[in-house]
């Protein structure tokens, strides 16, 4: 049966376009449910046939079984019958929370639902379709829309939403005839909000009840109950005063922004005061202050929202208070926001608007904790976010008590008129506040860190257990199995992707190889799998967790290039001479077998016994030798040695609480392998440019500008030293000479500042940049990109696939080759690389803290940078960073007094300058339990009224002021 | 792939096919009159008529004329309102001049050619409405023009094309699926030998992709072969029909 | 003009059967009778409006498509209407390459004349702002085979797929100087156009001392000059041509519009008819068009 759909669209030059679509109607859609023997469930199975009678008759092919389950236990009191259930689009939208509960079984998504849910929110669409991959929920699509007998046309005067609710409803009606003709009937409910569909289904003899009914006629629907989204047709009366200005509608707000009237940007909150924010001006990279509860009008951080500028005279300036918001939720009234009304100076005003409407939400779930209510059997409570940037969401849950003392996850619903804050619903719990899992959790989760468990369709991808190589795997691989080749990884690492060999030609050249992990062998472009790892983009490391980019089966195992197994690996091979220079370079896929996977001490070991002369001994010490002499180029190019500080907590093996802390100590071998590495970057980089002018993936680090470098020229030349920050090399020789004898320290912490004044180092498509500005500054390289960690970064995962095709053994596909769609991989990497960094960052923070909760600690540090209100201060032991307040006690007697010339701060006789050493007491300030803060203060030099005792005289042991305590005290 | 989902998760295409179907034809020989062979060819939305004229002395240049056979003139040419945006012209842009070598070189290859040396014969292709593979429902139609007008091929001439979408070969693709900027493949075959006399493909597919995707585009030729024959065989017997009665 | 040969013999055939006292055509008709028409309409689903002709041999599809545009500086405030007619190769060689350009030139001219006058078909309800925005209406004739009366054919077609055709409806939203239009997201949301005042037009040829309506491509070719004109279905003319290499007294034209005028009213009343009866079958009809 044929059909056609007709309809009129708008095309991008303005004119108008008839368009029709034929739309053909099958017999052989099948109703997914085992119970059913009306239907002939082979056809699902991929068939071959001719084209005239494929609607009639098709091959049998294998049996699949159906997904909905014979006679399914019913919990519903509302319906004590065995039934499957249809959720309408509303409430795949907003109840997706529940549906993804593991109790939910047996629904069936209808192809109109799915329509519009992919057509309304991408991310629900996502998570839908993996509801749908799972096989454990027995979830089943019925391609309504195709089906003959359930297809409806839209008719006269209809608008498309009531089409599809009839559709909706014809399929219902249509599965509750079909299941009927069975001895044990099997009942369809139909789950809608919407009241007129309702009565209509009832009407035409569907079950069908609301979401809230039927979530609370479950015998276990209890904690389904409290994750229910908000009703949002209650939301029609508007009850209460309306407290917000009205948003204007959606096509006024386009109208609006096409003539300018409005302009458009993202919402950003401040995270220091919850009545301001700023909005960044898409297209003018302009800030737009935005105060007060009825200008900042609902907008929620990172909401992409219209604004409106307010005449010149009203503008306004950011007030420098910090301000939480304290209001109690029961009552609604909005204080006076006159309290940043003051007169702004004309001088110090800022373009200031109001947000007359919102384009897009942007909402996510927010990690949080509950406020305490005062009215503990009450089921409204509010929420307090973790971020300080979302503001108090209310919700509705009858397990307050039990969530008082949980980090839990909730979701904002709808922000009403005439409601102060947001209205949300609880998602789940994390776990117990201050309990290092939860702490983890919220970290991941605020980070946007994608860690839940792979998913099933994605599992699906992996090769099959026991996986052994095979004649096929190895038609494009060089056998490399009897080289002698190691991997020198820290200590504890099981993701191993890198492994090197050098052995000396008969010509007296070197061959040097480094291994890596064949991951784009085992994930392949387009499927779950891959669409996992890219849109999760790296592995993160926090303290004491990893969350990996792919399944541990690869990342752990079958990629891992452990010793003694045979693994596929991506080779470079140059051949070089003595002193280092490459003669030849050649890429091949291969087949290892790694002799040892080696620490860095323990290669390090090797290289310095003199009296082991093995294979391998002599393949790390040629190694070793080439790196020095690769290193002294590049140097000599003018790549920098930055200094950052990294640490590593020893962790208590049973509780997982840290110990003790040490910075990363580094190796003759670390540089080594890093040099290799680096090598093998470049030689790829160039490789694969060759090949795709246009399409490689490459990573750029730009020059950053004069201005960049101020600070660090300020602080170097108060000791004296001149920094030449022209050009990478120059700054490289630079720093090399600023050493300073008296503070051993020095120059790694200009090494420090350096470092912050560097801009990020970003990956992009070849295509979108002239070649200009391919360079890498820090690494002084024409051009760079990423090879060397398939198993951690999908940045890899792309260069080796590019690669791949430039020497044949593989092919390529499309969206390779498709510079746009790399340039906005790119982008997602650029973002998760940077939020891993944070979440990394963050969990030292974390650990930090946990460290210090049963310690109070002195510590040396070094004064980093005098602030007009603060000393920062770089603790070089735990690679922390704090902030030493001043004046902040304006009673106390002693005022610090800055100099802004000469960057001091000066309390009495005591004068503070940049790279001084202090020494500070570190402790936890358990002020708010949200954000625990390391508190930190002077212990010396001595600072009456301002500094603290020594730890030590804490504990009573009168000792005098001296050189720190170093143990802690435990 | 972003944007519209040419093949669900459920293996449907947007229109209802699946991967491996064709989209309706149906078509009819005999339209016109005063042609010497005419046919009409619908395959889902895309509709298209042909006329031969021929074999007839050749008209115009006598440099054109071929000693030893037949000149096949073609010409190609779309209705301005058979496109979503109304063409400006109906032929003579680059798109219909190559259309029209493609069917001049189609033709070549399977009429018996050297049967009329110094003749020629005219095919003419109307695209009335289009909504892709416009070439294989030209080469389908002009096939059936011919036998109408009674030319001797080598064989039918059967036209069809296949898409490549998330590693599925599609058949008989639609204009909705050739603008999604997947590979393209079009091949033309004389069914009883399964010789190519035409192919072409656009936009990217991997060499080892190709032959997947031209057996379905040979499966799909083979299928219309079908079906333009059973329109010949039932045209011919109701042809005669009329013959019968009118004696 | 696609012309055929014809012999001495049969164009002296033709003209005396029409120089008889009872004249009698090669075919049996009388001077004032149309050959057998079949008319459908919504033939080409992608168009805003489509009809396909079929007088005896002479095949017309005509398609009309509506696309937005700006008014023309001397009609600010009314749409505008287009024609274009296309001969194809199909109906004969002769067409071939720009072979047809010279007949369709004519057609398009003596159609766009016909309607070129504010009676025939109500511009101003195709503008949506005035001066800024209106409907353009691109009519679309493509001529598929020849059997004589091109032009009493063609104008038949046009305006069978005029009212056919449906516009989507629009809304103007105003903000400050900017308008923005929208269209209806209902498929049924459409506007029609009112053909009820729009020319046919009638063909007289003058054969011998007679003229006739609707001639056959044999009778054209005895043809020694002929009259065109718009008829609407109240009678009116709205354009008159005289046509081919002969000449006519005044008389013979008076003569001739009168029997137009009469032809063209019961011709404009029956197509009008037909078109209804048409549309009564509702929108489940389906469209055979040269599946036939």
């Amino acid at each position: 049966m044929l059909t056609s759909k007709v309809f009129v669209k708008k095309t991008k030059r303005g004119g108008v376009l008839k368009v029709v679509r034929e739309h053909y109607l099958r017999d052989d859609i099948t109703c997914g449910s085992q119970h059913c023997t009306k239907c002939d469930h082979n056809v699902n199975v991929e068939t071959e046939n001719s084209p005239e009678t494929d609607i009639d008759s098709y091959n049998v092919g294998k049996s699949k079984t159906q997904p909905l389950v014979i006679s399914p236990p019913s919990n519903s009191e509302l319906c004590s019958s065995s039934h499957y259930v249809i959720p309408d689009t509303n409430v795949v939208l907003h109840q997706i929370d529940v549906l993804e509960d593991e109790s939910l079984q047996n629904f069936i998504i209808l192809q109109t639902v799915i329509d519009e849910v992919k057509h309304r929110s991408l991310p629900a669409n996502k998570r839908l379709k993996d509801i749908l991959a799972n096989s454990s929920k027995h979830f089943y699509t019925f391609c309504n829309e195709y089906n003959s007998e359930t297809y409806v046309e839209r008719e006269p005067g209809e608008s498309s939403n009531d089409r599809n609710d009839r559709a909706i409803r014809t399929a219902a009606k249509w599965y509750t005839n079909h299941l009927q003709e069975y001895e044990k009937d099997i009942s369809i409910v139909l789950l809608t909000d919407d009241n007129d569909n309702r009565t209509k289904a009832k009407e035409a003899g569907i079950m069908s009840f609301t979401v809230h009914e039927y979530i609370k006629s479950l015998k276990n629907g209890g904690n389904l109950i409290d994750r229910l989204a908000w009703k949002s047709s209650a939301g029609t009366q508007q009850e209460g005063k309306l407290i917000y200005p009205e948003h204007i509608a959606t096509s006024d707000i386009l109208k609006g922004v096409k003539s300018g009237k409005y302009l458009q940007g993202s919402f950003m909150a401040s995270r220091e005061n919850y009545l301001e924010a700023s909005v960044n001006v898409t297209e003018s990279e302009k800030f737009v202050l935005i105060q007060g509860h009825q200008n900042l009008n609902r907008a929620v951080h990172s909401d992409i929202v219209a604004i409106e500028m307010l005449p010149e005279a009203e503008w306004s300036c950011p007030s420098s208070l910090v301000l939480e918001d304290t209001a109690q939720a029961e009552d609604d009234a909005l204080e006076d926001d006159s309290k940043l009304k003051n007169k702004v100076p004309e001088h110090l005003r800022q373009p200031t608007g109001r947000v007359v409407g919102i384009i897009k939400r942007n909402w996510r779930q927010y990690c949080g904790i509950l406020k305490p209510s005062l009215l503990k059997k009450g089921t409204k409570h509010l929420f307090v976010p973790a971020e300080r940037r979302i503001p108090k969401i209310r919700i509705e849950t009858r397990q307050a008590e039990d969530l008082a003392t949980q980090r839990i996850i909730v979701a904002i619903d709808s922000w009403p008129r005439s409601s102060r804050y947001p209205q949300g619903h609880f998602v789940r719990k994390l776990g117990n506040i201050g309990d290092k899992g939860a702490e983890n959790e919220v970290l991941l989760l605020e980070h946007d860190v994608p860690h839940q468990v792979f998913s099933e369709k994605v599992l699906s991808f992996l090769p099959k257990m026991p996986w052994s190589i095979t004649k096929e795997d190895m038609k494009h691989r060089k056998d490399l199995r009897d080289i002698v080749v190691c991997s020198v990884d820290p200590p504890g690492c099981t993701d191993i992707d890198d492994a090197l060999h050098c052995r000396l030609l008969d010509n007296g050249n070197y061959e040097v190889g480094v291994h890596i992990a064949d991951v784009s062998h085992f994930i392949r472009p387009g499927t779950a799998l891959d669409e996992e790892a890219a849109n999760r983009g790296t592995t993160v490391y926090l303290t004491d967790k990893r969350i990996d980019m792919v399944p541990e089966l690869l990342s752990s195992n079958l990629c891992s290039l452990r010793c003694d197994v045979e693994r596929l690996a991506f080779t470079v091979i140059w051949e070089m001479t003595e002193d280092a220079k490459i003669l030849n370079t050649s890429f091949t896929k291969s087949v290892i077998n790694s002799k040892a996977s080696l620490m860095y001490s323990e290669a390090q070991a090797r290289i310095d016994d003199k009296t082991m002369n093995d294979e391998l001994t002599l393949s790390l010490r040629g190694l070793n030798k080439l790196a020095k002499l690769l290193k002294q180029s590049r140097i000599d190019a003018g790549a920098l040695c930055l200094a950052s500080t990294e640490v590593r907590f020893q962790v208590d093996s049973e509780t997982a609480d840290p110990i003790d802390v040490q910075t990363k100590k580094l190796l003759e071998t670390n540089s080594m392998v890093e040099e290799f590495m680096l090598l093998a970057n470049i030689s790829v980089a160039k490789k694969i440019l060759e090949e795709f002018p246009n399409c490689a993936l490459l990573r750029r680090h730009p020059s950053p500008p004069p201005s960049n470098f101020e600070p660090v020229i300020k602080a170097a030349s108060s000791k004296g030293f001149i920094m030449d920050c022209s050009s990478n090399k120059n700054l490289a020789e630079s720093l090399n000479k600023a050493e300073f004898d008296e503070n051993p320290y020095f120059n790694t912490m200009l090494r420090i500042m350096t470092t912050r004044c560097m801009m990020q180092a970003v990956y992009f498509c070849s295509g979108m940049l002239p070649e200009s500005e391919y360079v890498h500054y820090g690494l002084a390289a024409a051009i760079y990109t990423h090879f060397t960690s398939p198993i951690r970064r999908y940045s890899d995962i792309i260069v080796h696939r590019l690669l791949a095709v430039c020497i044949g053994a593989d092919a390529s596909y499309p969206d390779l080759l498709e510079k746009k769609k790399t340039q906005s991989l790119c982008n997602n990497l650029n973002y998760r690389h940077k939020m891993a960094q944070y979440a990394g960052r963050a969990s030292v923070n974390l650990h930090t803290h946990l460290f210090f909760k049963t310690r109070v600690q002195d510590e040396d540090g070094y004064v980093l940078f005098v602030r007009k209100n603060a000393l920062q201060v770089l603790i070089p032991k735990y690679g922390l960073e704090g902030t030493l307040y001043l004046n902040e006690n304006k009673k106390s007697p002693t005022q610090f007094v800055y100099n802004e010339e000469q960057d001091t701060q000066t309390a009495g006789d005591v004068v503070f300058h940049v790279f001084d050493h202090v020494i500070i007491q570190l402790s936890i300030d358990r002020s708010n339990v949200q954000h625990l803060k390391l508190a930190i203060n002077l212990v010396k030099p001595q600072i009456p009224g301002f500094s603290v005792a020594p730890a030590s005289q804490v504990d009573g042991e009168k000792e005098k002021v001296g050189p720190p305590s170093k143990k802690a005290r435990k | 792939m972003a944007g519209l989902e040419l093949l669900s998760d459920q293996g449907f295409r947007i229109d209802g096919r699946r991967s491996h179907e064709l989209r309706k034809i149906q078509c009819r020989l005999g339209v016109f009159k005063q042609a010497d062979g005419s046919a009409y060819i619908e395959q889902g939305n895309t509709k298209v008529l042909a006329a031969v004229y021929g074999p007839h002395e050749v008209k115009g240049s006598r440099a054109k004329m071929l000693q030893d056979k037949v000149l096949v003139n073609c010409q190609y040419s779309m209705a301005t309102f058979s496109t979503g945006e109304r063409k400006r012209r109906p032929r003579g842009d680059r798109k219909s001049t190559e259309m029209t070598m493609h069917l001049k070189q189609t033709f070549d290859a399977a009429i018996i050619t050297n049967l009329y040396p110094r003749s020629q014969i005219d095919i003419y292709v109307e695209v009335l409405q289009s909504d892709g593979g416009n070439y294989c429902a030209s080469v389908n139609a002009a096939t059936l023009a011919l036998i109408d007008a009674g030319i001797p091929l080598k064989d039918y001439v059967c036209a069809c094309s296949a898409g490549f979408v998330n590693d599925t070969p599609i058949v008989d693709i639609s204009y909705l699926e050739e603008s999604g900027g997947g590979p393209e493949l079009i091949v033309t075959i004389l069914p009883k030998s399964e010789q190519i006399v035409f192919l072409e493909q656009n936009s990217r597919l991997h060499e080892d992709n190709l032959s997947k995707v031209l057996d379905v585009a040979s499966k799909g030729c083979k299928d219309i072969y079908a079906i333009l024959d059973r329109a010949v065989r039932d045209h011919v017997s109701k042809v005669s029909n009329v013959a019968n009665t009118t004696e | 003009m696609a012309d055929v040969n014809y012999s001495e013999a049969e164009k002296t055939f033709i003209l005396h059967g029409i120089q008889d006292k009872f004249p009698c055509r090669e075919d049996g008709r009388g001077c004032e009778d149309y050959r057998h028409m079949e008319i459908e309409t919504g033939v080409v689903s992608n168009t805003s409006g489509s009809a396909r002709l079929r007088l005896a041999n002479t095949d017309i599809l005509v398609g009309v498509k509506a696309e937005l545009g700006v008014p023309s500086p001397e009609k600010p405030d009314s749409g505008c209407i287009e024609f274009f007619v296309d001969c194809s190769a199909n109906a004969t060689p002769e067409f071939e390459g720009r072979g047809g350009e010279e007949l369709a030139t004519e057609i398009s001219t003596v159609l766009s004349r016909c309607y070129d006058n504010s009676g025939c078909l109500d511009l101003k309800s195709l503008c949506i702002i005035p001066k800024q925005q209106c409907w353009i209406l691109y009519i679309d004739v493509l001529l598929l085979e020849c059997g004589g009366n091109l032009f009493d054919a063609a104008s038949i077609g046009v305006k069978a797929a005029l009212y056919n055709t449906r516009i989507p409806n629009v809304t103007v939203n105003q903000e400050d100087d900017e308008m923005e239009i929208e269209l209806s997201d209902d498929p049924y949301d459409v506007n029609r156009l009112d053909i009820s005042s729009s020319p046919c037009i009638v063909t007289l040829s003058k054969i011998g001392h007679y003229h006739v309506v609707d001639a056959s491509q044999k009778e054209e070719a005895c043809c020694l000059a002929r009259l065109m004109m718009g008829v609407t279905a109240k009678g009116t003319i709205s354009a008159l041509k005289k046509e081919g290499w002969g000449s006519l007294n005044p008389e013979s034209i008076f003569d001739m519009m009168e029997t137009g005028k009469k032809i063209g009213q019961v011709l404009n009343t029956s197509l009008l008819n037909v078109l209804e009866e048409e549309e009564k079958s509702g929108n489940k009809r389906k469209t055979v068009g040269f599946l036939k």
